[in-house]
């Protein structure tokens, strides 16, 4: 088996409200979604989420440090949430047309089940004539139980075209 | 060939204050780090200590948020890089920190050797210093090949069972 296997690519030939990896196999150490992204909600930017195995309630924190244009800021106000604000960004309809926002996902040691499971992102668009952003998030999901399913919400529709990887990464 | 091979891996059966992968081989061409570690000390988030060959010598510039306000700062000359962090004792119970360093041409003698890291030490509280995130550009001032690497916990602390260490040689074409 090669160390760095793809699990499983996502591509949307029409516009959908989330994206969903499920039966995901416990053969890996590490989990990595590499993703390239954009909203239909009408803004510069959209705000996804992550969902890990169908379970909302109020498992969920999130924490990011960002660059909005120009105007750095971070971000702690999310404890007990349904669900995690993790890449922070993606772009929005209101961007510059066939502007997508990429994202790298990193879920470490996800089939550990004496662990909770933490996330962490780094997503990005440099748009040339709306706002611009690049963010660093973590995540976490206080829950042990192994990770089956990871749901990505657009909380509006992905954009057909956005494109989304799955990768598994072994351990021997 | 595999662009990527395990060169070590370990999760920790017990309490240890330090990880270290020695005798790094030099047929690779790039070096990645996954850690997925927590700390036993007695506050929220706490720094672990990265070295490589056990030498002094090295710089950084990081950007950090643990507040509202992130942070960026430098630092030249310690004998080691102290920025990323880790969950400790008085975080989410269970909750363990991610830790990536990526190391190119660490074994050429003509470079120093420049290594990215991010880190997110996670907890559920919006308390100020009670979570950090690090993006950090690491620099050892040295010609030297990488042949070991060392992650140390804080002071006196300990990683803690079920922290988990992977180091991958990375080949190109």
């Amino acid at each position: 088996m090669a160390v760095i296997e793809a699990i499983a690519t996502t591509y949307l030939e029409a516009d959908a409200a989330s994206v969903t990896f499920s039966g995901i196999p416990t053969t890996y150490e590490h989990l990595q979604i590499r993703m390239s992204s954009r909203n239909t909600l009408a803004s510069t930017t959209g705000n996804p989420t992550l969902e890990f195995n169908g379970t909302a309630g109020t498992a969920y924190s999130s924490h990011s440090m960002n660059a909005f244009n120009t105007t750095p800021d971070s971000d702690s106000s999310e404890t007990g949430d349904a669900s995690m604000l993790t890449p922070k960004q993606t772009t929005g309809a209101t961007a510059d047309a066939a502007d997508f926002a990429s994202a790298i996902i990193d879920i470490l040691d996800y089939r550990n089940a004496n662990k909770n499971t933490t996330v962490m992102a780094i997503s990005g668009s440099g748009i040339t004539t709306a706002v611009p952003f690049v963010s660093f998030a973590s995540g976490l999901f206080d829950d042990k139980t192994v990770i089956t399913s990871i749901k990505l919400d657009s909380n509006g529709s992905w954009m057909r075209g956005s494109e989304f990887t799955l990768f598994g990464l072994a351990s021997s | 060939m595999a662009a990527f091979t395990v060169i070590d891996h370990e999760e920790l059966t017990g309490s240890v204050a330090s990880w270290t992968s020695t005798t790094i081989p030099s047929s690779y061409d790039h070096l990645l780090l996954e850690v997925s570690a927590r700390q036993d000390g007695s506050y929220h988030a706490v720094n672990c200590y990265f070295t490589v060959n056990g030498a002094v010598d090295y710089g950084n510039t990081n950007l950090t948020a643990s507040t509202s306000t992130p942070a960026s700062a430098r630092a030249a000359g310690y004998d080691y890089i102290d920025v990323m962090h880790t969950p400790a004792a008085s975080a989410t119970a269970d909750t363990f920190g991610a830790i990536s360093v990526w190391i190119p041409n660490y074994a050429n003698t003509a470079n120093f050797k420049p290594m990215i890291m991010r880190a997110a030490s996670e907890n559920a509280s919006t308390t100020n210093a009670q979570w950090n995130l690090a993006l950090v550009a690491g620099l050892w001032n040295s010609t030297a090949a990488i042949t070991s690497i060392t992650l140390d916990a804080y002071g006196s602390d300990n990683f803690v069972q079920y922290s988990t260490f992977t180091l991958y040689g990375v080949t190109g074409a």
